[in-house]
């Protein structure tokens, strides 16, 4: 009997992963883009750092050069989004070889500005829409794309099972442990560096070897973004 | 037997066996050498390690690639002619020994099992002397050559795969009774037991790295008390951090000190007070421009507190630098509401609590203006305003090219609404420094102002 109520509390918590834990998209946006005080026309994306790591029995373990692919196929899916949205990608400027060393550190100091701000926009993400965060004009040190007016700043992690690692999070079902891969995009004024819009789509891993699904994920992470012709 | 008790037996004896293994990964064994050479080296590579090594190597290559380490010339022939000293002619396999300086404010240190030690620009600042700088890489180079980081990876598999195992075993115990109620709660504690075991383990590590490396550094010159001096330079709790864990009922650093001063022979070389002074002069010499660099990155990550303390450290060593005051200048600007330095009540354990709680919960901005609105935050504010204004100045008496401080002045002035002397402040800027990287920024800035004061 006891095994019987298991099995039966196993088969809704499969049904409800499946459904409703498999894609979730959060969107917060700023009112001024609501109210439309801001026309955005052209974004710079800086270098996403997305960070999986392959789950055994034994532990997790890093993924470097995977999450160096991911992250680029992220920013990928967020340009391809972006220019759905009729919203001009201007070009890298920021890749490793071209950049000197205090271009690196600028452009380090804004990452870690981001990093630090993130745990509160993550925790506190319908705040977004009060105009609460900002990462204050020194973004502007990153001197991007003059016509830049917005830079996307984008994160992940993700974790991806072994063989024996998917048996355990079966077996102990109750555990709730389930691979999964969560993105959180921002996009943040180019000159007062307040932050105008957040998402962080959550998906079931397979976004982080199906180049399709993530792209969807990514899209359906900025249905409530207006696009710029529509303005 | 009844087949029941067979199995009760079973799964218990499987439980205990588990849950036992792990501790045993925490015995280590004494090892004479500080560093073993690659012909009397025993450690073995196995399949785990050579991965965990590929990755790490992949991991300091990006590093490099995001800015996170910091490359002044001088900077890195000092750190490289310390770290070869400690190091002497040893070689390891699979190890190629760098030692650089990493672009964080906070202090700390690390080594990666590749060879490559890393410094945080906060621990350099915080250091005194060429010795305690010694004493530091001489620890992380032990973490190396004593291959700390593929043992306790070894180990935190085999402790990862038992708590996989009795957890299984707890969900699925079918068994009631005593014997089950034993299974269930050795499958519930396991979390607990392991974790401590893990903590426990690190503890050991650190503790061979420290009599190790101080071994180490003295054999290669350095002075022996470079080591429980460096851990009394890194109790300087200057933004109110130091918390007691939950397993550390007592104090960490202190501890560490305590057993380095009593390793120390009567008989070891000490400095003599005049060569303590000389050696903090020639260190923070060569440290100068990665302790303005500190400066710059404790302020951009909130840390006023280091800001203020290091950069009085600059002024003291150069107190006619007009870039030093610069930079003291600038810090106590960014201090704004906060005082420089940690009341005793701030110092208290639950203080530092609701400190980390506030700086998780609010953005520094809602911080300033929450202070603000205290009596002791409004006069805080008054004092480093008028600290910043006349360092400012100052700045700018030795050297009155000097275009950051106009800069700096202007932000200031913008901030107490004196909006005239802050459009000229920046004014003055932009004329000094037409080029430099900020100058889009207070263009944006001045014009703002200007349009305001229409």
């Amino acid at each position: 009997m006891r095994l019987q109520v298991r099995f039966v509390f196993v088969i809704l918590c499969c049904a409800f992963v499946h459904h409703s834990a498999a894609k979730t998209e959060a969107q917060y946006l700023n009112p001024k883009i609501l109210e439309k005080k801001v026309t955005i026309r052209s974004a710079a994306l800086l270098p996403a750092k997305v960070e999986i790591t392959k789950e055994s029995a034994k532990g997790s373990e890093m993924m470097v050069a995977e999450s160096a692919d991911i992250s680029s196929s992220v920013m990928e899916a967020v340009s391809y989004t972006l220019q759905q949205k009729k919203i001009n990608v201007v070009a890298n400027r920021f890749e490793p070889a071209s950049m000197d060393d205090s271009r690196k550190y600028q452009l380090a100091d804004i990452q870690t500005r981001y990093d630090a701000l993130l745990p509160k926009l993550v925790k506190k993400s319908k705040d977004v829409k009060n105009a609460r965060f900002t990462l204050g004009d020194e973004v502007m040190l990153l001197n991007v794309h003059k016509d830049a007016d917005v830079l996307v700043f984008i994160r992940g992690q993700g974790r991806m099972f072994t063989k024996g690692k998917t048996a355990f999070s079966i077996i102990n079902i109750f555990d709730l442990d389930f691979p999964f891969a969560t993105i959180t995009v921002g996009i943040v004024d180019a000159r007062s560096g307040e932050v105008l819009a957040f998402t962080k789509p959550m998906s079931a891993s397979k976004v982080l070897k199906d180049k399709k699904a993530l792209n969807k994920m990514i899209e359906k992470s900025f249905k409530k973004f207006p696009a710029t012709a529509a303005q | 037997m009844n087949p029941i008790r067979y199995c009760q037996i079973f799964l218990l004896t499987l439980c205990l066996i588990l849950t036992s293994l792990p501790l045993s990964a925490r015995v280590t064994t004494a090892k004479p050498n500080t560093f073993a050479t690659v012909e009397d080296e025993k450690f073995a590579f196995g399949k785990v390690d050579l991965d965990l090594l590929s990755e790490i190597k992949l991991l300091d290559e990006r590093f490099e690639k995001e800015g996170v380490v910091f490359h002044e010339k001088n900077l890195d022939a000092y750190l490289n002619r310390v770290g070869t000293a400690v190091v002497a002619d040893k070689k390891l396999e699979n190890v190629e020994w760098k030692f650089r300086a990493l672009r964080d404010p906070v202090p700390n240190a690390f080594a990666l099992p590749n060879g490559s030690i890393y410094i945080n620009t906060g621990l350099l600042a915080l250091l005194d002397d060429e010795n305690q700088l010694a004493a530091v890489i001489a620890h992380e180079i032990t973490h190396v050559s004593e291959r700390h980081t593929y043992e306790r990876n070894r180990s935190l598999r085999k402790i990862m795969l038992t708590m996989n195992i009795i957890n299984t075993i707890g969900n699925w115990n079918p068994i009631g009774g005593p014997a089950g109620l034993a299974i269930s709660l050795i499958a519930s504690v396991s979390p607990f037991m392991l974790a401590i075991s893990v903590l426990g383990y690190s503890k050991d590590q650190e503790k061979e790295a420290d009599l190790e490396g101080l071994k180490a550094a003295a054999a290669a010159g350095f002075v022996p008390d470079g080591m429980p001096n460096s851990f009394k330079a890194m109790q300087t709790d200057v933004e109110g951090e130091q918390m007691n864990s939950f397993y550390s009922d007592h104090p960490k650093l202190q501890e560490r000190v305590n057993y380095t001063t009593s390793s120390i022979g009567a008989d070891a070389r000490k400095l003599t007070e005049d060569e303590a002074k000389t050696a903090k002069s020639d260190y923070l010499t060569v440290m100068e421009l990665a302790d303005r660099h500190d400066v710059e990155l404790a302020i951009n990550e909130g840390r006023f507190r280091s800001a203020v303390y290091v950069s009085q450290k600059l002024v003291n060593l150069h107190p006619d630098s007009s870039e030093n005051v610069f930079y003291l200048a600038e810090s106590y600007r960014m201090l704004g509401p906060r005082n420089a330095e940690l009341t005793d009540q701030q110092r208290t354990s639950g203080a530092k609590k609701k400190a980390a709680k506030t700086r998780s919960k609010r953005t520094l901005e809602e911080q300033d203006a929450e202070l603000l609105k205290t009596p002791e935050g409004e006069a805080a504010w008054k004092a480093n305003s008028e600290k910043s204004e006349t360092l400012f100045l100052r700045s700018l008496e030795l050297n009155r090219f000097n275009a950051s401080a106009h800069r700096g002045l202007g932000m200031l002035y913008e901030r107490l609404n004196r909006k005239q002397e802050a459009a000229g402040e920046y004014a003055k800027y932009l004329e000094l420094a037409p080029n430099a990287i900020d100058t889009e920024r207070v263009r944006r800035r001045l014009a703002v102002l200007r349009e305001s004061m229409n």
